[in-house]
């Protein structure tokens, strides 16, 4: 089925269910259509899996007044859909009201599509194992040292519609490609794990991938201990400041928490919570990014939201309920399935970013390794980075993807460290937001960037 | 023609189709579950929501090498389809697998299965689902006042068909409650936070229990958020730490577990993987994984592939005994099949996951065990965690005690525990004789992008030296 089919088919389904509400007599729905064609392969040290398949499915919200119900089937047969309208109507019928709630979407509104690469859906499974092949090249894989290599190549093509009984009906498509590759390498019993990927909404060259790897565990291998804790700054690279930061971001954002008074931020409106050179947007808008839809999950045109300006919050993110409960509007942040993934159309609106952007201000990585005297460089992705304390923002996370920094050089790999810090104080102490910028798995993208006052310890 | 005898045909015509393309092997499989989620967020219902996963999933092995490929549309036509796509899948990339987890036949198993429930979800009005949620949170209010409360309620049940060109056909129905229950309070300028809550293979008649009446859950997670606002900061540094079932449960299954899992082993990635028979842990550490445990937790009679799961010891004594094997893994290994290939739902081909995790209970009271560790942390729940594949791990821990003169005293505010898990085995000094296990409808295990699969974990308090505590 090709991407306009499924456009057309969408749009039809999400109409024709929109007409058995009606013969139903439900006074308003929301019909939300999912269809998603996806193909996986992975080759774990010569042992390969794949798996196809489509994901259809239809989350369906009721409402009577102020009393809302939502029921979700998989699969487009007519029964299914008018079952699941029943039990979001009875459903509805048996809530108490939601002061909060105020109606569905009420108009066909759209925003900007993302770009769609018409030969991902041609792809097939000898093409992604010829990229496993390219991506494969170029490294030496008779180095003792090497443990095991991993390729993987995933594809998904599809889209959604949205229809509402007050009027509003679009859709929304989108292709994506990602390949990644993965290493365990070892060397007089010090272990490691590196990785390198590429993903995006096009097919991307995969060249070089799992020499870059090996080249970044093989760097890695040969880790002394820290030895003690000391107060340091921590240089962290873009694809790893970006998770770094994700945590009190997310939560700060949320216009949700603002609603219903979780938000950490929620009095900081107006003031002024980073340093100056900090800006940071939501963007739903760019087309070469995975957010980048012409309605969000509930059918309100997507947007570019500037949250921190220079240091200060300007605003939240917002869903239509929760934009409408704080007396403004919704930033086009309705998403279903929560900020880390989950079956959308199993889910209701809820609030989530778009894709978040640290603006670029200053130096590149070198740069800034250079005018360290002494600090970390965090090469890979820390644990426990979403167990900081939301309250007092407090955090403790460790890596062994680490290496000392002194007098402006990289000195030696790190073995096991922790870094412990308060978010609070972090935002305040950012000494550089890097120029450089790469890639990024997470719903946020930031730029390399240099922190003090963190505590490191082994 | 009975909706059974459908799906039975739909089921078996793809079986056929297999045999009949070539394939050494396949599977058929069918779930039809329903779930539903009800969220009282601040006395509204903020989400009431029902959904209902239903489909056909087929892996076929040609030569060795496994396709898999699944579909929602429950007719011949999709079947074929996905039959047809699974067996394309297997045989285009036949070439490049090297790794051949092919196995031997296994004797046909005809099996119905159907828990006998007092208090059937499906029987149960949503009003009366509701009401215990309201409830839960009248419990926090008798403690606090709290600025903000949440309560949450989930169930799962449903249908599960197996059908395999061995001749097995498989039928049971899962069935699965929970009730969470969480606060915000502020008192002095200070703010505090609970959750709580947990949930059962079981009818609604798990929440007439003593320990989890939805009022008992209210009024715990009042008393936790209350305690905190005059928690005191934890001993930061290597602490001696007793970690309670629910903890030690968690740090058991994300730090060890996974590192036990067959196919991390057979590619070389486990940094246990040859290692059986060595000495990893002291001997007061003894590890088990089952599907149907005394203790209670996930009730799981057989896995995805139609292996009745067993009883896994993964360390005896803190000696290396094992792995958990999907029937591939187990083949290539030469070890015993241990249940534990597991899809989180049809649109996922299964792999090696845990069942009921836990650690073996010693020989000491509570009492004892706290006595035993003098000075320390008593380590009760967590809020979210992270481990990585090296056996690294850190866990957020917030509800905690400080442990002084071999007395329980003050709650200490939220704190990290990190280490790892390899180092940690080999100071374990001792267990209580007391076990609990749990499972839930919340929350669950995540890998290989199959998140939230329920699984159990939990053992007695565990004595732990030389646990690093941060101060998160």
């Amino acid at each position: 089925m090709s991407l306009d089919q499924v456009r057309e088919k969408i749009l039809g389904i999400t109409d024709q269910t929109l007409k058995y509400a009606k013969d139903l007599n439900i006074p308003s729905t929301e019909v939300f259509v999912y269809s998603l064609s996806s193909t996986n392969l992975t080759d774990n040290k010569g042992k390969v899996d794949s798996r196809d398949g489509l994901s259809l499915g239809v989350g369906i919200r009721a409402a009577i007044g102020k009393k809302i119900g939502f029921a979700s089937t998989t699969g487009f047969d007519e029964e299914s859909l008018k079952a699941t309208l029943a039990l979001a109507h009875s459903i509805a019928k048996t809530s108490p009201e939601n002061p909060m709630f105020n109606g569905f979407v009420t108009e066909t509104k759209t925003s900007k599509e993302g770009i769609l690469d018409p030969e991902i859906p041609d792809l097939d499974a000898k093409d992604m194992i010829e990229h496993c092949n390219i991506m494969g090249q170029g490294f030496d894989s008779s180095d003792t040292r090497l443990i095991s290599v991993t390729y993987a190549v995933n594809i998904t093509w599809g889209g959604y519609a949205l229809g509402t009984s007050e009027g509003c009906l679009a859709s929304s498509l989108i292709t994506t490609y990602g390949a990644n590759s993965m290493v365990v390498v070892t060397e007089a019993g010090d272990r490691k794990t590196a990785a390198d990927f590429v993903q995006g909404r096009e097919i991307k060259p995969v060249e070089g991938l799992t020499a870059n790897a090996m080249k970044h565990g093989l760097d890695s291998l040969g880790s002394e201990a820290f030895g003690g804790s000391e107060i340091l700054p921590t240089v962290w690279k873009s694809r790893e400041a970006a998770p770094f930061i994700a945590f009190p971001l997310f939560s700060g954002l949320s216009g949700s928490g603002y609603v219903e008074k979780r938000n950490p931020w929620k009095d900081k409106l107006g003031e002024k919570i980073c340093v100056d050179d900090f800006t940071l947007i939501d963007e739903g808008q760019n087309p070469e990014f995975e957010s980048c839809r012409s309605i969000d999950a509930e059918g309100t045109p997507k947007q570019t939201t500037t949250a921190i300006e220079n240091g200060v919050l300007k605003t939240f993110v917002f869903d239509k309920m929760h934009g409408e409960a704080a007396n403004l509007k919704s930033t086009g942040n309705g998403l279903r399935g929560g900020t880390w993934g989950g079956i959308p159309f199993e889910n209701p609106p809820g609030v989530g970013p778009n894709q978040i952007l640290v603006k670029n201000v200053g130096k590149n990585l070198d740069e800034q390794i250079a005018e360290t005297d002494k600090g970390i460089l965090i090469t890979g992705t820390p644990i426990g980075l979403f167990t900081a304390n939301p309250v007092t923002g407090d955090f403790s996370i460790t890596t062994n993807d680490a290496f000392l920094i002194e007098k402006g050089e990289i000195v030696n790999p790190l073995k096991s460290i922790s870094i412990a810090g308060n978010y609070n104080e972090t935002f305040q102490n950012i000494v550089t937001i890097g120029s450089d910028r790469e890639s990024s798995e997470w719903p946020i993208n930031a730029p390399s960037m240099t922190f003090k006052g963190h505590t490191i310890s082994d | 023609m009975s909706q059974s005898e459908f799906i039975l045909d739909l089921l078996n015509s793809s079986v056929d189709q297999g045999e009949k393309l070539g394939v050494d092997f396949i599977e058929a499989r069918y779930d039809d579950l329903q779930l539903t989620t009800v969220a009282l967020i601040n006395d509204i219902v903020k989400q009431s929501s029902a959904f209902q996963r239903k489909g056909i999933g087929v892996m076929a092995y040609f030569n060795g090498t496994p396709g898999y490929s699944y579909t929602p549309e429950l007719n011949s036509e999709g079947v074929k389809g996905a039959t047809k796509r699974a067996i394309n899948l297997a045989k285009s990339t036949d070439e490049r697998n090297v790794m051949k987890l092919d196995f031997d036949s296994i004797p046909a198993i005809k099996d119905k299965i159907v828990v006998d429930v007092k208090k059937h979800p499906k029987d149960i009005e949503f009003s009366e689902k509701l009401d215990m949620l309201k409830r839960g949170v009248s419990s926090i209010k008798e403690v606090l006042e709290p600025t903000s409360t949440t309560g949450l309620y989930g169930e799962m049940f449903g249908e599960k068909y197996l059908v395999n060109s061995e001749g097995t056909e498989i039928y049971w129905a899962p069935v699965m409650v929970d009730i969470r229950m969480g606060s915000v309070f502020m008192s002095e300028g200070k703010q505090a936070q609970s959750f709580t809550g947990t949930g059962a293979s079981k009818g609604l008649e798990f929440f007439e229990e003593k320990e989890t009446t939805p009022e008992q859950t209210g009024l715990d997670a009042g008393k936790y958020c209350k305690e905190q606002i005059d928690a005191v900061a934890a001993p930061v540094g290597k602490q001696t730490t007793l970690v309670s079932p629910l903890m030690g449960g968690v740090v058991v299954h994300e730090s060890f577990g996974h590192l036990s899992e067959a196919d991390f082993v057979v590619t070389g990635q486990s940094p246990i993987a040859d290692r059986v028979g060595e000495q990893l842990g002291s001997e007061h550490v003894t590890i088990i994984d089952e599907g149907v445990s005394p203790y209670g937790g996930l009730y799981l009679p057989y896995d995805d592939q139609g292996v009745k799961t067993g009883r896994t010891v993964l360390l005896e004594k803190g000696i290396l005994k094992g792995y958990l094997h999907n029937r591939g893994t187990a083949q290539k290994m030469n070890a015993e099949l241990s249940g534990n290939s597991r899809a989180i739902n049809f649109m996922f081909n299964p792999i090696v996951r845990m069942k009921n995790t836990y650690f073996e209970k010693g020989n000491l009271s509570f009492e004892e065990a706290v006595e035993h560790v003098g000075s320390g942390v008593y380590a009760v729940d967590m809020s979210g965690g992270q481990v990585g594949l090296d056996g690294n791990f850190m866990f957020n821990c917030n509800r905690g005690y400080l442990i002084e003169n071999g007395e329980i005293s003050k709650p200490l505010k939220n704190h990290a525990l990190s280490g790892n898990i390899l180092e940690l085995l080999k100071h374990v000094q001792g267990a209580t004789k007391d076990i609990t296990i749990r499972t839930g409808y919340f929350g669950g295990c995540g890998k290989n992008g199959q998140f939230g699969l329920a699984v159990g974990f939990g053992g007695p308090n565990v004595i732990m030296d030389q646990v690093l505590v941060g101060g998160a």
